[in-house]
């Protein structure tokens, strides 16, 4: 049992730092940092809904640590980290209050306060506080993407539950 | 649990809202363009160009009394006239963007624009 839950996990957080890395190769739509689409949450809020909080913490750390060894910018890291780990408390929150028909609502939430914890790493590795303005943009950017990939995820869980594969 | 309506309803309205104000915020970035006139480095003053609204002229002397006179329009900038022999800073013309600087070596000057926001990355 331990193993096949191991497995699983080795599993999701393949899928989830393949997408990662194949969402670094597309090129920036805008050119304001941070505006992006955030598919590697799919797997995040998946494996939240599907299994324990602590496989999908796992998944989560193990993702961004190797996403940003391979992406070979350190810098990404504390980024990622900063916006993942929020994203990940509040997505833990969101998850309580939400059915499984809402899911989607935990990846608007998510992807908002991801882009949040960027922009106060920014802020304070930068500091400078007035790239504050940006955050209705991100905003904006944030709940469309987390839309998207809230929608993803849902679907992804609603699937899975038909097939009976958790 | 919410009904899936409540969350319709407060997303939109986060969209909206965030929407609004990001319109706002990408327009007044959009005309955010400082001019920098430096004397040998030292910056004597900064011209947010799209604040002017009549055109106006201003001198730069360097020290041996060698003068450039600077003109101002909404956004844009330009040296209208100097007296040094290469007239290199006349010639530049109008600088309304940040690729080229005016420069104009005999007299120690050089223009710059400068974008208003920061370049501060946000990965």
């Amino acid at each position: 049992m331990e193993l096949k839950k191991l497995t699983r996990n080795a599993l999701l957080t393949a899928i989830a730092l393949t997408i990662f890395m194949v969402e670094a190769q597309i090129p920036p739509l805008v050119p304001i940092p941070g505006v992006k689409l955030g598919l590697a949450n799919i797997v995040t809020v998946f494996a939240l809904f599907a299994y324990k909080k602590q496989d999908a913490l796992m998944i989560l750390l193990v993702r961004v640590f190797l996403g940003s060894v391979f992406s070979g910018q350190m810098m990404t890291l504390l980024y990622s980290l900063a916006g993942g780990l929020l994203c990940f408390g509040v997505t833990i929150f969101m998850e309580k209050i939400l059915t499984e028909k809402q899911i989607w609502v935990a990846g608007v939430v998510g992807a908002v306060f991801h882009n949040i914890g960027q922009l106060l790493v920014a802020i304070v590795i930068t500091s400078t506080p007035s790239i504050a303005v940006y955050l209705p943009v991100l905003l904006v950017s944030g709940i469309l993407a987390g839309l998207f990939t809230g929608l993803c995820a849902q679907f992804l869980y609603g699937k899975l539950k038909h097939f009976g594969r958790f | 649990m919410k009904s899936t309506k409540f969350w319709i309803i407060v997303i939109s309205a986060a969209l909206v809202l965030s929407g609004i104000s990001a319109a706002a915020v990408l327009s007044w970035r959009g005309s955010g363009e400082v001019a920098c006139i430096y004397q040998d480095g030292v910056l004597l003053r900064k011209i947010h160009l799209d604040t002017v609204t009549a055109p106006y002229t201003f001198t730069v002397t360097w020290t041996d009394g060698q003068k450039n006179t600077v003109l101002v329009e909404p956004g844009r900038i330009c040296v209208s006239h100097a007296d040094c022999p290469d007239q290199i800073c006349v010639r530049t013309g109008w600088l309304s963007d940040g690729l080229t600087p005016i420069v104009c070596l005999p007299n120690h000057l050089s223009i710059r624009i400068q974008s208003n926001t920061s370049d501060a990355a946000v990965q």
